[in-house]
């Protein structure tokens, strides 16, 4: 359960009042040099006090502005006793600057400083993050560049409100301990699973056969009807800036104010469902880059993806926003008002639906309901299964998994509330790279979830040889989903420029979350020369081996 | 006494538990269709006919979706390579390859019945890699009016995974107490579908005798809190052996339900409560020595794992 303790990271050592007021403000570092020091500090989010780690004596760190075009150089010195990194999410640089442990440089060893040097080639909103464990104990920010010149204005104007907002999840438990705790059981912090009493319920409602017909899929698959989240609750304390709920982060905006919230999804195992009740929220833009405006209620934000989200304050009052992670377990909370110390009304955290077949069987449950309701759908083609899916670290394969993108996702379906799926996001402009991809990796998302075993095309990293593109080439990559849990996919260095159902361009992003037994594509110009990272940004899926090598020689 | 004698038992007791594991799988590979091991058989058509017939009330064919062996035209995952491998700097994500050590002492337990009263343990140790583990497995019971039960025990076992729900033993038992054998262990465990824990293991004894022990539980969860195991044990011998006073045949089964509170997932209270019965010679010793055929029980301990 949250605490409503105040939970603001606190410097004690070395200089409070400026790390508070940091803290406050989540410090911004502007310009072209920057010093960031890695180094623990005292934190309380639950009640116990624990260490945190921190960048310059925050948490989240310092936001970094910079300015598309300029060459910046970022110190990065680790006062840690063990090595770190900072991974910068989404930027476009040489491979040796982007901070990936092991395959971008060496890490950063205890005491030392590693300088980043690299030229802006891009703008719109983006983060950094350590590309270790440590990720997971407060070891990011965010990232704003500007343009070139002057502030990006979109269709409404400029803003006159500008905040980033850093979704993150936070636990007293050390990351080493979590990852283990999975292996050990990996339904750990799920407490939300099928009961007898849930199977009476369903009996008395539905009748014996319809209560025994809905559970025999899942149970006949050892699979698990409420697995949308590893990490629950249970020990999460979910962070709007680095703010518990009862903490309250507060943007101030006043009635007609133009207010654009930037936010980041930077949750290690969670997927967040982001709305501001009584307030249409326009994207304008996801992971940097600029989308044809579109309203809804609600988005989902995964663990690497940013989405810029404009409105104009309706009136003069309080307005929550509520981040509910994708489980229901919990949330995190900030308000938006003209005052500080305003508060508003707080939704009721919504319902855990099980998982739909869909999820288990793709298109196949499509078909056996005659349910065409979430975008269908000529007969899909079969996935092509890689040899080592029939292995120990593969329970599933979705022959005939669905390629509908008009989906919000499990949990998110059939609700009054207009719901952004990714169908909704155009990138302004044509296609960045009109070029026919010359050829087509396939590369499925692969896990055993009783042994928390991860993987792609049931390999995992350190069994597995790299994906080897050629310089300068067009290529479409598809993943398909065997798993029943959303993955989002992150290729370092290069954009993952979205393809609709229909093999057209759609949206250029940087993370592209894959729902359970979705097939989709993007396609990737390997103008980036050098050895890459290509990952599903759960930490512990990450950890596990759902990750590859990806070399462009 | 590991003598000549075990070499003669060996293969007999391998081929015995082999046979028995062969069993145990091949009820999660009839899950497999007929049609997946043949490349060419375009299943389209086939089984669209039946997937999309509206109202159908068998449930979807998902036989395909697990195990299995690959097809013939399967991708290969490392043709994407071009004989490139991972780089060789220093600090690479080596988390996959984590040994994790485990232990799960599933009972740990006071007992009180028609034997008088006593203690009894089950645990687990395990350490290794996802696919191969060192497993150190003990079970054993003492009650006040008996000695050490004949089937406590202790096991250390290779563990390799055959399948992402199955994995085989393989190793030594060593009994405890009065008339100790030594036997080569092989056997097979796993969740079978609808989520049954089986643990199936053949034994060739340093005596000469052949044994085979069974364990199936089931976990209901009344609440993600309160959960109720109930469990079947049962033990095979080929011959008799007087020191243990266990007869040929089938020896003895015992059914028992033990009801958890996880206070946290770790450590878990329970009471219990258990049923055994001896069968042919194990049932005539119990005779001559006046004890109970059946025995009951009342348990309550911890279940505990870190």
């Amino acid at each position: 359960m949250h605490s409503l303790a105040m939970g603001t990271a606190l410097a004690i050592f070395g200089g409070p009042l400026l790390a508070s007021d940091r803290s406050a403000s989540h410090g911004e570092l502007a310009g072209t040099e920057f010093d960031l020091e890695i180094d623990k500090i005292p934190v309380n989010y639950s009640g116990k006090a624990r260490f945190a780690t921190a960048v310059n004596g925050t948490v989240p760190g310092p936001l970094l502005r910079l300015r598309e075009g300029d060459v910046v150089t970022i110190r990065v010195t680790n006062r840690l006793d063990e090595m770190t990194s900072i991974h910068w999410h989404g930027l476009i640089l040489p491979a040796e600057m982007d901070g990936v442990p092991g395959i971008s440089f060496a890490g950063i060893a205890p005491g030392e400083t590693f300088t980043y040097r690299f030229e802006v080639r891009q703008q719109g909103t983006y983060w950094y993050h350590a590309h270790t464990l440590a990720e997971q104990t407060g070891l990011f920010g965010a990232i704003v560049i500007d343009p070139r010149e002057g502030k990006r204005v979109s269709a409404a104007g400029p803003a006159l409100r500008d905040y980033a907002v850093v979704l993150s999840d936070w636990t007293d438990e050390p990351p080493l301990q979590v990852f283990l705790n999975l292996k050990k059981m990996s339904s750990y912090y799920n407490f939300a699973q099928p009961t007898a009493g849930d199977f009476l319920k369903d009996a008395k409602q539905l009748g014996l056969p319809q209560a025994l017909k809905r559970r025999r899929m899942w149970n006949a698959a050892r699979m698990n009807p409420t697995d949308y989240s590893d990490v629950s609750a249970t020990t999460y304390t979910y962070l709007m800036n680095g703010t518990t709920p009862g903490g309250n982060w507060t943007a101030l905006a006043q009635a007609g104010d133009r207010v654009r919230l930037r936010f980041v999804g930077a949750g290690t195992a969670s997927f967040f469902d982001v709305r501001i009740p009584g307030v249409p929220l326009t994207i304008v833009s996801t992971d940097g880059q600029p989308v044809r405006p579109v309203t809804v209620d609600e988005f989902r934000i995964g663990p690497g993806e940013t989405y810029d989200v404009e409105f104009t304050m309706p009136d003069e009052r309080a307005y929550t926003i509520f981040a509910q992670s994708m489980d229901r377990t919990g949330y995190a909370r900030g308000t938006i008002a003209p005052r500080p110390g305003m508060a508003a009304d707080m939704p009721e955290l919504d319902p855990r639906p099980w998982l739909d077949p869909i999820d288990m069987m793709g298109a196949m449950a499509v078909m056996e309901t005659g349910n065409g309701g979430h975008g269908l759908m000529e007969m899909p083609s079969k996935a092509r299964h890689a040899r080592t899916e029939y292995g120990a670290n593969t329970d599933m394969r979705v022959d005939y998994p669905r390629v509908n993108l008009d989906d919000p996702g499990p949990g998110l379906r059939d609700r009054s509330r207009r719901v952004l799926t990714y169908a909704d996001l155009r990138t302004v402009g044509q296609d960045p790279d009109p070029r026919t991809p010359e050829r087509d990796i396939e590369l499925h998302l692969t896990g055993n979830m009783e042994r928390f075993i991860w993987s792609l095309d049931g390999i995992k990293l350190n069994d597995s040889k790299p994906l080897r593109f050629r310089p300068n080439e067009r290529l479409r990559i598809t993943l398909v989903n065997d798993t029943m849990m959303v993955h989002p996919m992150h290729l370092h260095g290069m954009w993952s420029d979205l393809e609709t159902p229909e093999g057209e361009f759609q949206v250029r992003k940087h993370t592209l979350a894959v729902q359970p037994a979705q097939r989709i594509s993007f396609r990737v110009t390997a103008d980036a020369m050098g050895r890459w990272a290509f990952h599903c940004h759960l930490l512990y899926h990450m950890a596990a081996g759902m990750f590859r090598e990806v070399v462009v020689a | 006494m590991i003598g000549p004698r075990l070499g003669r038992f060996a293969a007999i007791g391998l081929a015995c538990a082999f046979a028995l594991s062969t069993s145990a799988l091949a009820q999660e590979i009839e899950v497999q269709p007929q049609h997946e091991e043949e490349p060419g058989s375009e299943v389209l058509g086939e089984d669209h006919s039946s997937m999309s017939m509206p109202g159908r009330d068998k449930p979807m064919d998902m036989g395909s979706m697990q195990g299995g062996r690959a097809p013939s035209d399967a991708r290969n995952s490392d043709d994407y390579s071009d004989g490139y491998r991972n780089s060789t700097l220093p600090n690479y994500e080596m988390a996959d390859k984590l040994s994790v050590p485990k232990i799960l002492v599933e009972e740990l337990e006071f007992v009180s019945g028609n034997e008088g009263q006593g203690a009894n343990w089950s645990f687990l140790l395990t350490n290794g890699q996802d696919n191969d583990k060192l497993w150190i497995r003990s079970q054993g019971l003492k009650t006040s009016r008996e000695r050490l039960d004949p089937e406590s025990s202790a096991e250390l076992l290779w563990w390799h995974s055959r399948n992402p729900f199955w994995g085989t033993v393989l190793g030594v038992r060593q009994d405890i107490g009065k008339g100790a054998t030594t036997w080569l262990a092989a056997g097979v465990e796993g969740l079978a579908p609808y989520w049954f824990d089986l643990q199936l293991t053949g034994y060739v004894g340093d005596d000469g005798r052949l044994a085979a022990r069974l364990k199936a539980s089931y976990e209901v969860l009344l609440t993600n809190r309160i959960i109720l195991t109930p469990q079947l044990e049962t033990n095979i011998y080929s011959k008799n052996s007087a020191d243990r006073e266990l007869g040929a045949g089938l020896s003895n089964i015992e059914l028992s339900g033990r009801l958890r509170y996880e206070v946290t997932r770790k450590f878990a209270p329970y009471v219990g409560y258990v049923w055994e019965r001896a069968f042919n010679g194990t049932a005539d010793s119990r005779r001559i020595n006046g004890e109970p055929v059946i025995e009951r029980r009342f348990v309550v301990g911890a279940r505990l794992w870190w």
